[in-house]
């Protein structure tokens, strides 16, 4: 399993450390609506869940991401 | 690797030299994002250097009637056209049973002849191959157990149009139709669509089942490309059996109708399938000759025999050498193998001393051998001749020549009983589509190494300036089928004929044919008062084998560039040599 930082690094192909609490699809450019599907699919399968319409629709930044996940119950790799 | 992988990565894929070259187009009406660059990564891993045009979201149509579009502007060679069957469908696909039958067998009949019509279209403005996805059968309907006691229910009207399309592909070289129902059943239906990703941006495939996707449509690009594979070479012990033989016994390895031995046998049945249908099989082993040749003559179970290997490398020198020995042996290009093993460290070292071969991981698990086959793509041909399909045999035939050519003092008199039959004939309907095979395909014994589609060759036949023949060889061994072909132009009003294309398969080579064939020309331009014939080398990685032929024939070499060397033979200063067939032209 990925650790939430890695995937999100991966799949928007940028480093781990340019990622913070704010980094959203106005500041890091290769956040765009296909990316951030992207996104959806393969955090859904890498920590197993299934985000609803709303959630997806909600996210506005890496931390809302890491938030959802926790609702989901997810502890492990998201901090 | 997930589809985001597979996006980043071909972003980063630089282009090499002696990649070939090809243009993929998608026309779709649903988003099919991360399609083109998945088949860019795939490409690459071949050698081929993939750049593509995805039509604008769902403006396929407008791409294909307006002829002066990005699609044609792009100049693809080939098309795929995915369609979804519920942005196809609209509002019917919901409320189909709003309609009576006949109403629903009018949408279907009119729903179809749109399509036709979109495809005439295209195949009038490009000469692209055109793949045409069918339309996935729905897997629910709201008259449930009653769906298929329907008049012309929805799977029922799906179906007759998928039957429709197949129909209209069926003598249409240009046009293939990729069963995506077939491609469904086999990763699954709920896999197949991520309902909630169709919802957010209307993607209609999943990313996971994309990528899959991706791997099928390299089943056309293969061919495209020239790039079919034409020979496996197998190991024995834990590949065409369970066990190791010269340590358990006979007795005692896996093969057979039960458990374990049977996965063995299913794998041993898809070969036997692959070489009935023209793949040559060829032994690459590390074992005691004695130990292999007693199971393959012996054991009960064991389908792929003697007959069926055209060569069994069994022993103890290393694989790459044999590997090098078998490519020597058939006389075909290392780039035509495939090459299967269980043994990792073998894989591993084929990979890096012949990266021209491919090579196929196996799984640890016997049970998923036989799917390693299923999934292969790369023995895919546009079309399939009777020489495609006795290929296997064929070379399989060739060791028996062998065990003859050993007994014969000199090559003069081994020719001479080969009892060579050449029969020269004007290319036709029948033998368009294996003339420009052959054009794609022969690289050794090939003057100038033009590529032709069947679409070529039909224009240049319509030319009354061109002449077209293809050659077929049989010995007394057995049938080589069409191997050889010829195209002249004319240019009777300056007394002179020249070689666009003159080449040999690879197959009939050091029996002198070339010489016959060549005769042949000569006396016909004889015939039509041509005073000279101009030929051309053009060379290239591997068509050494011709670079002497035009002089041997007595041609003079008149210039050299740009890697050519131009010729001309004035009628009257031809040299003989020697042949042996018996050569005989068919007139129309």
């Amino acid at each position: 399993m990925e650790t939430l930082k890695e995937l999100f690094a991966r799949v928007l192909d940028i480093n781990e450390s340019e990622i913070n609490d704010n980094s959203s699809p106005s500041n890091v450019a290769s956040w765009d609506s296909f990316n951030g599907l992207m996104l959806v699919s393969e955090l859904e399968k890498n920590f197993n869940v299934r985000f609803s319409i709303g959630e997806v629709m909600s996210v506005r930044n890496f931390k809302d991401i890491m938030e959802t996940l926790k609702k989901h119950n997810v502890t492990e790799g998201i901090d | 690797m997930e589809l985001s992988d597979y996006i980043i990565k071909s972003k980063k894929l630089v282009k090499d030299s002696s990649m070939k070259n090809v243009r993929i187009a998608f026309l779709s009406n649903f988003t099919i994002t991360g399609i083109a660059e998945t088949m860019k990564f795939l490409c690459f891993k071949n050698g081929i250097y993939a750049e593509s045009y995805v039509s604008p979201y769902n403006q396929h149509i407008q791409d294909i009637l307006n002829k002066s579009s990005g699609l044609y502007y792009f100049k693809p060679d080939i098309i795929f056209i995915l369609l979804d069957i519920e942005n196809f469908l609209g509002d019917s696909f919901y409320f189909y049973y709003r309609m009576n039958g006949q109403q629903r067998n009018d949408l279907i009949q009119k729903k179809f002849d749109e399509v036709k019509e979109l495809i005439k279209i295209l195949e009038k403005n490009t000469n692209a191959k055109i793949i045409v996805n069918n339309l996935l059968i729905p897997n629910y309907s709201s008259m449930g157990i009653l769906e298929n006691k329907q008049d012309f229910g929805i799977k029922n009207g799906i179906s007759h149009f998928n039957n429709m399309l197949e129909l209209l592909s069926m003598n249409n070289p240009k046009l293939f139709i990729f069963d995506i129902n077939l491609f469904c059943s086999k990763v699954g239906y709920e896999f197949m669509r991520d309902r909630k990703i169709s919802y957010l941006g209307d993607i209609k495939i999943s990313p996971s089942a994309l990528i899959k996707l991706g791997f099928e449509y390299m089943g056309y690009i293969i061919p495209l490309m020239s790039m079919t594979k034409k020979c496996i070479v197998l190991d024995l012990d834990n590949t065409l059996w369970g066990g190791i033989v010269g340590e358990d016994g006979i007795e005692n390895i896996k093969l057979g109708l039960e458990k374990e031995g049977k996965p063995f046998l299913d794998f041993q049945k898809r070969l036997l399938e692959l070489f009935e249908r023209g793949i040559i099989l060829v032994i690459n082993s590390k074992n005691n000759y004695e130990d292999a040749i007693e199971v393959i003559k012996s054991h009960k179970y064991m389908i792929l025999k003697e007959h069926h290997f055209a060569s069994m490398k069994i022993n103890w020198q290393d694989k790459i050498s044999n590997m090098k020995e078998i490519a020597e042996e058939l006389n075909i290009g290392l780039d035509s193998f495939v090459y299967i093993d269980d043994d990792e460290t073998n894989r591993e070292l084929m990979r890096n001393f012949l990266p021209e071969v491919l090579v196929v991981d196996l799984p640890e698990d016997p049970c998923f051998y036989p799917s390693v086959i299923e999934d292969l793509t790369v023995f895919n041909l546009f079309n399939i001749s009777d020489e495609d399909l006795n290929r296997g045999r064929m070379y399989a035939d060739q060791n028996k020549r062998k065990q003859f050519k050993v007994e014969m003092v000199d090559i003069e008199s081994f020719l001479k009983q080969l009892e060579i039959k050449v029969d020269i004939m004007q290319a036709d309907k029948m033998t368009i589509p294996r003339i420009a095979q052959l054009t794609q395909k022969t690289n050794q014994f090939n003057l100038t190494t033009r590529r032709y589609q069947e679409e070529d060759i039909k224009s240049l036949l319509e030319h009354d300036k061109y002449i077209i023949k293809c050659i077929n060889v049989k010995d007394k061994f057995g049938d080589y089928g069409i191997t050889g072909v010829v195209i002249i132009r004319k240019y009777n009003d300056e007394g002179c004929w020249n070689i666009d294309t003159f080449l040999l398969s690879c197959r009939i080579l050091g029996k002198n044919i070339e010489f016959s064939l060549m005769q042949n020309l000569i006396d016909n331009a004889k015939k039509a008062g041509v005073k000279n014939i101009h030929g051309r080398f053009i060379f290239t990685k591997k068509n050494k084998p011709a670079e002497n032929f035009l002089e041997e024939c007595g041609f003079i070499l008149d210039k050299e560039e740009n890697g050519e060397k131009c010729y001309v033979l004035n009628i009257g200063n031809e040299k003989k040599n020697s042949s042996y067939a018996e050569v005989i032209e068919w007139k129309l």
